[in-house]
């Protein structure tokens, strides 16, 4: 393994959740620390399930791993970071200011920034404390800050503003509010990111085109601030052995090679490992050892009996969906779980039972609307582009705002504007005149804003409301997009996720943002499911079995109703793929 | 010295980009602030959402929070005395309240345009 030999004292793991870097970072400090080196293991997984995986309760404290000499962890829940960060904050005025006014305050610092920084906040000091960590050689870290975080922490204006006044323009910076004597400790911690012999970065992604590009992304934008000791980890790869037993895995195997042949240039230069799928969780030392210490015997799956499942399939939710004969269906969940395609799975089949659909997307592969423009009748498609959106609101508030700034202050602005709030309001923005379509026919969407986002934009609804309030002309009819979104009889939200740990928690996390805005997701959807898929592979046997228990928290805990998808052996490109996503019972084995 | 107080709505950012549109009203009156700062007023502005201690520790403030929750903002007070609620006044109003001859010209215009709401986009 490149990404082991000669490391420097930081490691860092980056990817998307469910890629496995939580796996990889556990199986690597064991690694090093049974190689002789002393080892801290530093965890934001917010499944924390590091603990369990080492068997012993870790809390936000070194402590010992008994089970492996040399090796000590460390858990850091950057939701509870952020939540003593607003406790600091609000604490002192709660039963002083109005319980309304106190919400207020604590919804505006629940944003995704607030949670980053925290986290950062509690990195920093091991980082740069010498004396805290000067009893191991090495200290591993399950994740990495954003670019976003690094470059607000390398702008000098950011400081002046919110440390020496109090009063500065950054909104993303408030959480380090009042902590100006830690302002050169930040410093330093960007210096020890930033110098090769000091941090190795590895990016972790899984074979697909999405996963590889989004951390082609992270490279460029991390290498951009000079972070540039980075190596790529490809996890999760299919192995020859089991394309040969089973056509499932053969044609996913196929999938992956191709991705992998089609590698985005600038990842073409870094070292790179390539670790195979695991016919087990990476869960407990034996199945962590042997993800980096045992290639011969890792391929061996157990599971040779066939795995079944009873679930609904997508076709039942499109039953009730289509019963209110027009409205809106937006799917959401992280990237890479497939909201595109099941969006437009969902929008063909209505438009195919002769409903009027708009299939508005911002895939930013553009295929989907180009192979579906015109395929279908009943069907319109559109496509809105983030980047582009994203690129016009930042032009126009710099045309707005920046104009009256400094160059410090325009500096600001700029990074305010990278942060991944602005594209998801400029995405939304975008979106909001489609959403109007939805009291005559269906509109689907493959994206929505968080719940976070949604109080925000509420919160300046309600300024206008009050506006309007003060108004004579009392006919004027005030309706914010939080509004339209809360009405169960003209919204469906749809929670997509995976059957694997991390995404289903992350999705449960989305699930109780919408809430707090007032929003009951409809249904959750379970893609890629390798159990629906009936496979004749051992190890895509093992991994349906593990499956089940996920699917049945979903099932019993999470949804008001569900549905899965079948993990199929074509891409799902064009209408009659797309069509096959609706029925369960077509991955079944023959 | 006149004392001037700004006390800002609940923003994440006093920009306003984290909202569903640049203010240009939040624009103008930034630098209707800075130019009374020059005219040597003692300028001072808090949001909501970084400094709430001190909105309760101004009774003033406290006490228009009480009644009418974060509507009332932003309040404006001259020498300690609310002269403003829920709005941001012009700078000649603004030189009004603090007894000033009528300003010159400002700098720089209200921004009009796209950053304004437009009837039908959902946020009026």
């Amino acid at each position: 393994m490149k990404f082991l030999t000669q490391p420097p004292r930081f490691l860092f793991f980056t990817g998307k959740g469910g890629v496995g870097k939580t796996s990889i970072a556990c199986a690597t400090a064991i690694h090093m620390a049974e190689n002789g080196n002393r080892v801290l293991l530093v965890s934001t997984d917010p499944a924390s399930n590091v603990g369990q995986v080492l068997g012993v309760a870790i809390g936000n404290q070194i402590t010992p791993i008994p089970e492996v000499a040399r090796l000590s962890a460390l858990e850091i829940d950057p939701q509870a970071a952020a939540q003593e960060y607003r406790d600091r904050i609000v604490g002192p005025v709660r039963g002083v200011l109005p319980e309304t006014v106190v919400r207020g305050i604590e919804e505006q610092l629940s944003g995704a920034c607030t949670t980053e920084i925290a986290a950062f906040d509690e990195f920093t000091a091991l980082l740069t404390d010498a004396n805290l960590t000067a009893e191991f050689d090495h200290i591993i870290f399950d994740t990495a800050p954003t670019g976003h975080t690094i470059r607000l922490l390398q702008l000098p204006g950011a400081w002046s503003g919110f440390l020496d006044e109090g009063k500065g323009d950054a909104s993303c910076l408030g959480p380090l509010a009042g902590l100006e004597k830690q302002r050169e400790k930040y410093k330093q911690a960007v210096q020890s990111l930033a110098d090769p012999q000091r941090t190795r970065l590895i990016l972790v992604a899984r074979a697909q085109a999405s996963s590889l590009n989004e951390v082609a992304r992270t490279h460029g934008e991390l290498a951009k601030i000079g972070l540039r000791g980075q190596h790529l980890v490809v996890n999760g790869v299919m192995p020859e052995s089991e394309a040969d037993v089973d056509p499932l895995a053969a044609s996913i195997r196929r999938r992956e090679q191709a991705s992998l042949a089609a590698l985005p240039g600038v990842l073409k230069t870094l070292p790179y490992d390539q670790l195979p799928l695991m016919p087990f969780n990476m869960v407990g030392l034996r199945a962590l050892r042997q993800l980096l210490n045992e290639p011969d015997g890792r391929g061996t799956a157990v599971e040779d009996r066939p795995v079944d499942i009873e679930a609904p399939g997508l076709s039942e939710l499109v039953d009730r969906i289509a019963r209110d004969r027009r409205g809106l269906v937006m799917l959401m969940g992280k990237g890479g779980v497939g909201k595109t395609t099941l969006a437009a799975a969902i929008a063909v089949e209505l438009a195919r039972r002769g409903f009027p659909v708009h299939l508005t997307t911002s895939d930013p592969a553009a295929h989907l609307s180009e192979t579906l423009s015109g395929a279908v009748e009943n069907l319109t498609v559109s496509r809105i582009d983030p980047r582009v959106e994203t690129e016009n609101y930042r032009q126009r508030v710099l045309e707005t705002k920046g104009a009256t700034l400094d160059a410090q202050g325009r500096a600001l602005l700029e990074e305010d504007l990278r942060s991944p709030c602005t594209e998801e309001i400029a995405v939304f923005q975008a979106f909001s005149g489609v959403i109007r379509e939805s009291t005559r026919k269906f509109v689907v969407m493959d994206t929505a804003p968080t719940g976070h986002t949604l109080l925000l934009l509420d919160a300046t609804g309600a300024y206008h409301r009050e506006i309007t309030r003060q108004m004579t002309d009392k006919s004027m009819h005030v309706t914010t997009p939080m509004m339209r979104l809360q009405d169960a009889q003209r919204t469906k939200v749809l929670i997509v996720t995976l059957a694997e740990t991390t995404p289903v928690l992350e999705a449960a996390n989305l699930q109780s943002d919408l809430r707090r805005a007032g929003i009951e997701p409809w249904a959750w959807v379970i893609n890629n499911c390798a159990a629906a898929a009936h496979p004749g592979s051992p190890l895509l046997r093992q991994r349906a079995r593990n499956e089940l228990k996920e699917v049945e928290a979903v099932a019993t805990h999470h949804a008001h109703r569900y549905a899965v998808v079948p993990l199929l052996s074509n891409e799902p490109i064009g209408v009659p793929h797309l069509l096959e996503l609706l029925d369960t019972k077509l991955g079944q084995a023959t | 010295m006149k004392t001037f107080q700004v006390y800002d709505p609940p923003m994440c950012c006093s920009s306003g980009v984290c909202g569903p549109e640049v203010d240009p009203k939040l624009v103008r009156f930034s630098a209707d602030f800075h130019w009374l700062a020059n005219q040597g007023v003692a300028v001072e502005r808090y949001n909501l959402s970084q400094q709430p201690l001190e909105f309760a520790g101004n009774p003033a403030v406290k006490s228009a929070l009480d009644n009418d929750g974060t509507a009332c903002l932003p309040l404006i007070l001259v020498n300690g005395n609310i002269v403003s609620k829920g709005r941001y006044p012009e700078r000649d109003e603004l030189a009004r309240f603090l007894g000033m001859d009528e300003p010159a010209r400002p700098a720089i215009l209200p921004v009009l345009g796209d950053g304004s709401c437009k009837p039908g986009s959902g946020c009026c």
